[in-house]
């Protein structure tokens, strides 16, 4: 199994990376500026490749964008451009919404506002034993775009836009820590089983297998019900899953490619200790493709956390999968079009995101596998 | 071949019995004594329930035996009663629930990973020519693309708004009322009447795949899949039993499209670019050249030599697709409002139900784990390599 | 050799069409080959030989470009079909033993009935499954091997093994002519030696052309009957293997001979080659071997030396072949 994962072609080459040098373990000073040196060769020529990949470029705007819409509320909030009493994503309340007069026709006036006027019934803030004839003012949340508000407000008369930036947010530092502490893991983990071998090498592999068989969602929300889910908590839980798991498995195989290169022998007649060899020559030449791996694991990590909140398993101020869920359960999707303000950038930032994630790990899979390039 | 199939088979049990070990600390003997605490401040259970099931799980047993009796119960199908829906035996929801989601999940893996294939394979050949960067953008918006919210638009799309299809659920109960049959034996019936005819019309065109003319061989694969079709609509229209059901069975398989075309539509992407780049790099080994210099038609090279042997890296990937599958499922039946395993899951974990809820993780354990094994034994069936001296 | 020839290829011109210019992987090359005939194509890695043997099968690469010249089998030119009817030539009449033929098994299907394909297409009326079984066996021991093997999937096989089973399919249709690109490359120096002689009585026996590439002339010089030497995309030397081996007349030819180690005689001086080969995208003007030439004069570097006929069968495309002395004369005798 362990070699099936892995079936992909070259993904056990080497990468065509200038060769490391071989270097007895007497001076690290100079071996880590060469090291240095080499990297920043490596890093222009790698640049170079991926640049010519238009789907990866294509990718790293989307995230830039993101980033900066992420960025945004700080700026916005500490010039006062935005008051937090309205534009905050979670208390915030837009204090005079858009407003519709209708005449009470019957219990329900108008269809097209069906949900609203029920809602607002519900809500208390008309009274009751209002009576046919009589004139309502009906405020319109969610309100459509407007000047103050551009991507309108949610059901809650809260800022569509600010959740949508402090989702970009949530979803940053949820897929970066998660990505981050996958590849510690599984680089750690392949490596040592790799230069180990034996009975280390099976238990993590066995492991590793173990844990790319169970379907990760249900195990996040069964772990969701015994632990109050906060979203560091998920990023670490989804690194340790995908860190002990698949990935774990390739940067195995890819570490077992370095393993049996003459620099690691050389480095072992020159007396290194395991710890060293392991730290100064596998990981490093382990490193390429645990970047690729990182962008995957962002990936599924905000398709995680976006599935837990729909289902409403995670303890979270605010994330698109909350604004997709409230939307979703107030019945407003199902109206389509009409509430394009709710349907659409939640939704679309996930995939969005997601998306260019993914192009970006498609495209240094290009550079890290020479084997994919066109010819 | 045999030995293969053993070998992976004792395989899946060793792992199954580190799962369910793992699991069951997991939820009952970690520190803090979860269930416990779930047990004495959740208002929803009944008190005699509580007694039961503290007495049934021996909560004030050691923790050895504890685990003992856990494991004994349950490989003997004994889980327990249901907290939210007490006294309903766990066992019994599993046996209603467990057929629907494995038709779901099997629904989706074959047609997902056949449509994903074969549109890789077009697309590989295809290579550079017009369309292929827009069906390979759109395959990456399809496979990265928020699940739920899909499954939403595609709701309102094709059931709010153009009305073609039910908008949830498992059936209509405006139209089951007075039914003579409960939904489980339609559900059955329909299941049993597929699966036949698909496994007559696979086998149909195995065999017919040994012919060496290409005509013959094309007419006996149509006879063969028309045959099919026929005795199925034999049985569902020309048999008393058959058409009695019909309604029903319709209800339930008009209820069954948009789910499976849903987890279908959004998997099938990934099968398709993976099986596109699989070719692609197939198309530079040696011995497509050696098939091209046979003289060989570029059809039978594509089809013959480099989507067979593409095959391999495809079926590798449904290892990982399992999982996402039954991933997919939960979500599915989550939004669709449709009950099965993953709604269970998703349900009793919402309500505390713990008995419930790790009985259907571990079933959803269980079909993992018996999908990857059949994975396993379809990639030993596809690859002489393994299958050989494997 | 009066009868008319199998194979003429006639100042043959092909590039590659890259995003960086035209490669000039085949330039003006022209030879004939006849029936039984066996002839050795040799050059440096990179001068163009898998690139004319693919034209033979018109396998060429994608980015291929025929520029001009013919193809000729048996007088039918084969750059000029429509591909249906190129497809039944294939194999047919030229069959192909690949370089790195290693890999030239597809993996999940069995030898046989990988070789059954081939035959399954070109014999009409097609083989009974009596009569394909039959013939693959004795295929298989033509090649030695046991004709229980054809029943075995590729993975089962030596890389030795698979080699000489790459030579039972090449020979399956009977064809005409067999091209066999570096076949032996991969394989140890012995299994190659006898890989090399059973080809070689083969092709007696059953009196086909075979045209045998490789980068080590040493390799080749015992099975041919001509050799063509290759620099740089062009044939810049074709003459009998003996002739060749003893008075080898282009320049380039003369170094590569006089830098092969003989295997019999005393051990020579070895004059290595200077330079870098050239680069195809941009060809040196005049005579492409000019810049790594020692005899070299002015006139080199301007214009294109032509293929000059200096005995019988036996052409240069040198304007100082007379300058290049004849040293090495016997010992250069494999
Ligand atoms: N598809 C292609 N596109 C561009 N250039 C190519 C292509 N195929 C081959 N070349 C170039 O054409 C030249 C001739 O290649 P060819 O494979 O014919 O050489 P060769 O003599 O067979 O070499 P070797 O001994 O290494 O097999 C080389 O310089 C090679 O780089
Ligand atoms: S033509 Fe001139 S450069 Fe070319 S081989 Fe002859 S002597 Fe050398
Ligand atoms: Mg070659």
């Amino acid at each position: 199994m362990t070699e099936k994962i892995d079936a992909r072609p070259g993904a056990d080459e080497p990468t065509d990376l200038p060769p490391p040098i071989i270097s007895p373990d007497s001076v690290p000073d100079s071996m880590w500026r060469i090291r240095w040196a080499l990297f920043r060769r490596s890093f222009a020529h790698n640049w170079k490749l991926f640049r010519a990949n238009r789907v990866g470029l294509v990718g790293l705007a989307i995230i830039g964008f993101f980033a900066l819409l992420a960025i945004a509320p700080t700026v916005l909030f500490a010039t006062g451009i935005w008051n937090s009493a309205v534009y905050d994503p979670v208390v915030g309340l837009e204090p005079n919404p858009p407003v519709k007069v209708m005449t009470v026709v019957n219990e329900i006036t108008d269809p097209e506002t069906q949900i609203d006027f029920r809602h607002v019934l519900l809500d208390n803030r008309i009274p009751n034993n209002i009576q046919v004839g009589e004139q309502v003012e009906i405020p319109q949340q969610p309100a459509p775009p407007d000047r103050r508000h551009w991507l309108g407000t949610d059901p809650l008369g809260r800022d569509v836009l600010s959740q949508l930036m402090h989702g970009a947010r949530a979803a940053f530092f949820l897929g970066i820590l998660a990505a981050v502490v996958t590849v510690i893991i599984a680089t750690t983990v392949g490596s040592i089983s790799a230069y180990f071998g034996g009975a280390l090498d099976s238990f993590f592999m066995r492991l590793a297998d173990l844990l790319i068989m169970i379907p990760f969602l249900a195990i996040l929300i069964v772990i969701g019900a015994i632990f109050e889910f906060k979203l560091w908590h998920l990023a670490v839980v989804i690194g340790l899953l995908s860190g002990f798991g698949g990935v774990a498995i390739v940067l195995k195989s890819q570490a077992l490619a370095v393993k049996v290169k003459p620099f690691v022998d050389a480095a072992r007649v020159a007396g290194g200790s395991n710890a060293h060899i392991i730290f100064t020559h596998i990981v490093p030449n382990v490193m390429p493709l645990s970047f690729l791996y990182m962008m995957f694991t962002v990936t599924s990590a905000i398709q995680g956390e976006a599935a837990l909140s729909f289902l409403g398993l995670l303890n979270v101020r605010i994330s698109w999968g909350l604004m997709i869920q409230l939307a979703n359960t107030q019945g407003y999707l199902l109206q389509g079009l009409r509430y394009w303000w709710l349907l659409f950038p939640a939704g679309l930032a996930v995939t969005l995101i997601s998306a260019a994630f993914f192009l970006v790990g498609r495209a240094m899979d290009e550079v890290v596998n020479p084997r994919l390039r066109k010819r | 071949m045999t030995r293969y199939v053993v070998r992976r088979l004792a395989q899946m049990v060793l792992l199954f019995v580190v799962f369910l070990t793992v699991t069951w600390f997991l939820l009952y003997a970690l520190p803090g004594d979860i269930v416990k605490q779930k047990f004495a401040m959740n208002p929803n259970i009944p008190p005699e329930a509580r007694q039961v099931a503290i007495e049934r799980l021996g909560l004030d047993k050691p923790v050895l035996i504890q685990f003992r009796d856990y494991m004994i119960n349950f490989f003997q199908l004994d889980f327990g009663l249901s907290f939210n829906q007490y006294p309903r035996k766990v066992s019994d929801i599993i046996a209603e629930r467990l057929p629907r989601t494995i038709v779901l999940f099997l629904t989706a893996l074959v047609s997902y990973y056949y449509a994903g294939f074969l549109a890789g394979k077009y697309l590989a050949w295809r290579r550079g020519k017009r369309g292929e960067m827009a069906v390979t953008i759109g395959g990456v918006g399809l496979y990265t693309v928020f699940y739920p919210w899909f499954a939403l638009m595609a709701i309102w799309l094709f059931a709010a708004e153009l009305g073609w299809l039910p908008i949830s659920k498992f059936l209509n109960p405006d139209e089951w009322r007075n039914a003579p049959f409960t939904a489980n034996q339609v559900f059955i019936r329909l299941f049993v009447t597929v699966l036949a005819v698909s496994i007559f019309m696979a086998l149909v065109v195995l065999l017919a795949n040994r012919i060496r003319d290409h005509r013959p061989r094309a007419l006996a694969k149509v006879g063969g899949v028309a045959l099919g079709a026929l005795l199925f609509v034999w049985y569902w229209w020309g048999t008393a039993g058959g058409a009695l059901m019909r309604p029903y069975a319709g209800d339930i398989a008009e209820h069954l499209i948009l789910p499976v075309a849903v987890l279908t539509a959004v998997n099938f992407a990934g099968i398709m670019l993976l099986t596109r780049s699989s070719m692609l790099e197939t198309m530079r080994e040696d011995f497509i050249l050696t098939a091209r210099a046979k003289g060989l038609s570029e059809r039978a090279v594509r089809d013959k030599h480099a989507a067979r042997t593409a095959l391999l890296p495809v079926t590798t990937s449904l290892v990982l697709a399992v999982a996402t599958v039954i991933d997919g499922g939960i979500l599915t039946e989550t939004v669709f409002s449709w009950p099965g395993m993953g709604e269970v899951l998703v349900t009793s974990v919402s309500n505390e139900d713990i008995p419930l809820a790790l009985a259907s993780f571990s079933f959803i354990g269980v079909m993992a784990l018996v999908g990857h094994f059949l994975v396993d034994i379809l990639y030993g069936v596809l690859d002489p390599r393994i299958r050989v001296g494997g | 050799m009066s009868a008319p020839p199998l194979l003429e290829v006639d100042h043959l011109v092909m590039n590659y069409v890259t995003e960086k210019g035209d490669v000039s992987a085949v330039e003006d090359v022209s030879f004939t080959l006849h029936q039984g005939e066996a002839l050795g194509l040799v050059g440096e890695s990179g001068c163009g030989k898998t690139s004319i043997a693919m034209s033979l099968l018109r396998l060429q690469a994608e980015n291929a470009v025929f520029k001009s010249g013919e193809i000729r089998l048996n007088g039918e030119n084969l750059l000029a079909l429509p591909e249906d009817e190129m497809r039944r030539h294939r194999w047919k009449d030229i069959a192909m033993v690949f370089q790195g033929a290693m890999n030239a098994w597809n993996p999940v299907y069995r030898v046989g009935d990988q070789i059954r394909e081939a035959l399954d297409l070109h014999f009409r009326p097609r083989l009974s499954d009596a009569e394909a079984t039959e013939r693959i066996s004795r295929l298989f021991e033509m090649v030695g091997l046991n004709p229980a093997m054809a029943n075995r999937y590729p993975h089962e096989f030596s890389g030795g093994m698979r080699q000489r089973a790459v030579i039972a399919m090449a020979l399956s249709c009977d064809p005409s002519i067999i091209i066999a690109d570096e076949p032996t490359t991969a394989l140890d120096v012995i299994v190659q030696d006898q890989i090399l002689q059973e080809l070689k009585k083969i092709q007696r026996e059953l009196g086909m052309a075979i045209i045998y590439i490789s980068h080590d002339i040493a390799v080749i010089a015992e099975v041919t009957d001509t050799i063509g030497i290759m620099y740089a995309g062009k044939l810049v030397e074709l003459g009998p293997t003996v002739e060749v081996f003893a008075r080898p007349k282009h320049p380039y030819a003369y170094l590569l001979l006089s830098s092969t180690p003989s295997v019999t005689g005393p051990r020579r001086k070895l004059a290595p080659l200077e330079g870098e080969p050239p680069n195809l995208l941009n060809p040196p003007t005049g005579c492409r071997f000019h810049p790594r030439c020692p005899f070299a004069t002015e006139r080199c570097s301007i214009e294109e030396p032509p293929m000059e006929t200096i005995a019988d069968g036996h052409r240069v495309a040198c304007w100082n072949w007379r300058e290049v002395p004849v040293s090495i004369a016997q010992e250069a005798r494999p």
